[in-house]
């Protein structure tokens, strides 16, 4: 054997190990480096979207009292008044005309107990907790028929399952803030809303057919609550499409994936009754 | 038997024995691995009667060559992510069996010379796949520490395996062409596979389907 292979054998092999051994530290370090970074990451979006469903949760609230508030003033104070006006009549009413007072100011009480009664079920700001998004949608649907703005009405496509709560509120208040939207800007007097629930994509598609606006007006401040709804669909890992055209009405068509877990959403995926 | 020889078997059953201990425990493709440690003990037993009894024990190392690329190639398989890279290992599966057969007919028979030809392209796709999972990794980093799992002492091992063994069998064909007869190499030879089985051994005890949590 050459004098010169033994040593030429040892500094290879040292060499190579060394490299061997410095990449593999390295790649420790790096990945490391990655684990930190991915974690913060995490928290960040944790962070963000519990401020997010809150803030959903407020909004939520403030609606319902704003509703609530509403109903108490256009509706069940001026029933009252009516049962007033109709007892202080009754006074300088005959027989005959006191029968008709009384049972007036009766079905008018009657009205106003079932308004009050609606009202107390409305109070509960957990209904998308306890109902699901479907039962939640459709109870909104009957209130806006009944108040005769709007003409809604509500269609379902394959086997409703449940979102988890988290993403089923943050749907919601997508849902209440398009409501919101077409009751003040569109003059919209029809609402269709379209729910889908397939194995790997649920859609939410709300359609009206009011004044609709151009882009330029989604890409100003009156645009807001149309890029709000965008960022929150995001969050919870759904896409949201606004599609509009000046006196083509509003489609709004929110997608999700419901098997795509979102690691930073702390829920039960299964806590929810759809 | 060399002493060496006899630790390395030793290795190996230790090795296969935590494998078929933690079998159930093991996700699809560390029991493969774990399957493969048997393959080589039996291969290394065959390979010793067969150079005993015959004084030649070339089939049996050309048969090893390919069933272990095949065996790691799918291993790797089922630990990549990108369906591309997934495809290539499958299609290097096949054009290695095709290329297996030629050379064994053609250029080293399959009953009379150790595959180099197989070994070497081998070893540069098991480096150029451990290099390419470590950037997997990267790219999608568990929850869990490193040095728990069993994908990261997999790779290191194969990593470890391809680099040296390929130093190993170029100087081999060096010595071979250069009439050196020196002992050294075989040292070095056997001290990689015990770097290497001892990594598998480790990958084989962290690996665990319980603990497959990614970023997302």
């Amino acid at each position: 054997m050459p004098d010169g292979s033994i040593p030429i054998l040892v500094l290879s092999t040292a060499a190579l190990f060394a490299s061997i051994a410095g990449f593999i530290i390295y790649f420790i370090v790096l990945y490391r480096n990655r684990q930190l970074k991915n974690q913060q990451e995490q928290e960040h979006l944790q962070s963000i979207f519990r401020q997010e469903v809150l803030k959903a949760r407020i909004e939520m609230q403030e609606q319902t009292l704003n509703h609530v508030s509403r109903e108490i003033h256009d509706n069940i104070t001026q029933v009252l008044s009516f049962v007033k006006l109709d007892l202080a009549m009754i006074g300088i009413a005959d027989d005959k005309q006191k029968q008709i007072k009384i049972n007036e100011s009766r079905d008018l009480i009657a009205q106003a107990i079932n308004d009050l009664k609606d009202l107390s079920k409305s109070l509960s700001f957990e209904h998308i907790t306890k109902l699901g998004l479907l039962k939640t949608i459709e109870m909104e649907v009957n209130r806006l028929n009944k108040s005769g703005i709007v003409k809604a009405e509500i269609t379902t496509d394959g086997e409703m399952a449940g979102l988890g709560e988290q993403r089923e509120l943050v749907l919601f208040r997508i849902f209440q803030e398009a409501v919101n939207n077409m009751l003040k800007h569109a003059g919209a007097t029809h609402f269709k809303i379209s729910l889908q629930y397939y194995p790997e994509l649920f859609n939410l598609t709300l359609e009206d057919d009011g004044i609709g606006f151009s882009d330029e007006v989604s890409g100003k401040g009156d645009g807001a609550g149309l890029r709000n709804m965008e960022n929150r669909a995001a969050l919870i890992g759904a896409i949201a499409k606004i599609n509009s055209a000046p006196g083509k009405g509003c489609v709004i068509k929110v997608s999700l994936n419901p098997l795509q877990q979102q690691l930073y959403i702390d829920e039960d995926h299964s806590n929810s009754i759809g | 038997m060399s002493i060496i020889e006899f630790f390395y078997w030793l290795l190996l059953l230790i090795v296969s024995g935590v494998g078929i201990m933690r079998y159930k425990k093991l996700t699809l493709p560390f029991k493969i691995l774990s399957c493969s440690v048997l393959i080589v003990f039996f291969f290394n037993i065959l390979a010793k009667v067969f150079s005993f009894r015959y004084k030649n024990n070339a089939p049996i190392l050309q048969t090893e060559s390919i069933t272990e690329y095949v065996i790691y190639a799918l291993i790797y398989f089922y630990l990549f992510k990108n369906k591309a890279i997934k495809k290539v290992i499958f299609a290097s599966i096949v054009i290695l069996f095709v290329f297996f057969i030629i050379n064994a007919i053609f250029l080293q028979p399959f009953l009379k010379v150790f595959p180099t030809n197989i070994y070497l392209p081998t070893q540069i796709l098991f480096a150029i796949f451990s290099l390419l999972l470590f950037k997997q990794m990267l790219l999608y980093p568990s929850k869990v520490n490193i040095v728990k799992q069993g994908v990261f002492w997999y790779n290191t091992a194969m990593f470890i395996y391809a680099t040296t063994m390929f130093l190993n069998l170029g100087l081999a064909n060096y010595y071979v062409a250069h009439h050196i007869n020196d002992y050294s190499l075989y040292y070095f030879w056997y001290f990689s596979l015990y770097l290497f089985h001892v990594f598998i051994g480790v990958s084989l005890l962290t690996d665990n389907k319980e603990m497959l949590t990614t970023y997302a």
